[in-house]
C-alpha cells in the first residue's frame, strides 16, 4: 500500500506542470450600428498610436511610464474617456497588449481598435 | 484468540479494498485526456498583468491562433484568411454573430498585420466581440 502510494507520490512530482494563468483582454471594435449613433469629436477622443519603436498619444511622443501616467490622469477625470487605439501592422503584438493592459489597469474601458489602410 | 482472527480478517479485506482503490486512482491518472491538446504550446503570450480572467468557459468561443510568423491556426489546424472567414461567416450565420465570441491568442513577437488579417476576417463576418489573450501570470 505504501509503495502504491510512493508510486503516485512520484507521478505526481513527474507530471505536475504550473499553469499560467491567461487574460482576455476585450478588444471593441466600431460596429456598423455604433458609428451611426455615437458621434464624438475627435478633439474630445484621446488617440493613441502604437509604432513598432514609440508610443505617440494625440500626435506627442512618450515613453511607456510617461503614456502610464498620462492614462492614469485620464482615468482621474472620466474612466468613460473615448480611446482610440491605431497599431501599426509592423508593431509587434505586445505592445499593443501593453497598451491595452494599462487602460485596462486605470479602468479605462471606452476603448476601440481601429485598422486603417496601409498605417 | 478468536478477536484477533476477526482483526485479521478485517484488516485483511480492508488492504485490499485500498489497494484496489489506489489501482483505480492511477487508472484514471493515467487515462485522463488533457484538454490543453487544442491548445499550441509553440506561441507565447503577451504579458497582460491587469487583464481580466475569463471564468465561464463559452462553449460558442473560437480560438484563433497566430503564430511568430504570422500563421493563423484554429485547434493546430493552418487556416488560411478565406478559410478563416468562411468558417467565421459560417459560425456567424448558425449562432448569431453577436453571441460568438473569438478570442485571438497571438505571439508576443508576431507583427500586429498578422492579427489585423484576423481582426479584419471577424469584422467582415459581422462578429465584434474580438479578446486578445494575454498571460495575466506566469506558471
Amino acid at each position: 500500500m505504501i509503495d502504491v502510494a510512493f508510486q503516485l507520490l512520484s507521478f505526481f512530482i513527474i507530471t505536475v506542470k504550473p499553469q499560467d494563468v491567461v487574460a482576455n483582454l476585450n478588444v471593441y471594435r466600431p460596429s456598423p450600428e455604433k458609428t451611426n449613433t455615437q458621434e464624438t469629436s475627435p478633439a474630445k477622443m484621446i488617440r493613441i498610436q502604437v509604432f513598432p519603436e514609440a508610443f505617440v498619444i494625440n500626435d506627442r511622443e512618450v515613453s511607456v511610464r510617461q503614456l502610464e501616467a498620462l492614462l492614469l490622469k485620464l482615468a482621474e477625470i472620466d474612466k468613460n474617456q473615448t480611446i482610440l487605439i491605431m497599431c501599426a501592422n509592423a508593431a509587434p503584438h505586445e505592445k499593443l497588449v501593453q497598451v491595452l493592459d494599462i487602460c485596462a489597469k486605470e479602468g479605462l474601458s471606452n476603448l476601440s481598435v481601429v485598422s486603417s489602410g496601409g498605417y | 484468540m478468536r478477536r484477533q482472527k476477526e482483526e485479521d480478517y478485517l484488516s485483511g479485506n480492508l488492504t485490499a479494498m485500498i489497494d484496489v482503490v489506489f489501482q483505480l486512482i492511477i487508472f484514471f491518472v493515467c487515462t485522463v485526456s488533457m484538454q490543453e491538446k487544442s491548445i499550441d504550446e509553440s506561441i507565447h503570450l503577451a504579458m497582460a498583468p491587469h487583464g481580466e480572467v475569463s471564468k465561464d468557459k463559452n462553449p460558442l468561443e473560437i480560438n484563433i491562433d497566430v503564430d511568430r510568423n504570422g500563421a493563423i491556426s484554429i485547434s493546430r489546424q493552418r487556416v488560411t484568411e478565406g478559410t478563416l472567414y468562411s468558417i467565421l461567416t459560417k459560425v456567424a450565420a448558425e449562432y448569431g454573430a453577436r453571441n460568438v465570441p473569438v478570442i485571438i491568442r497571438g505571439d508576443g513577437k508576431v507583427k500586429h498585420g498578422s492579427v489585423r488579417t484576423v481582426m479584419d476576417a471577424c469584422a467582415r463576418a459581422g462578429i465584434w466581440k474580438i479578446k486578445i489573450s494575454a498571460l495575466k501570470e506566469k506558471g
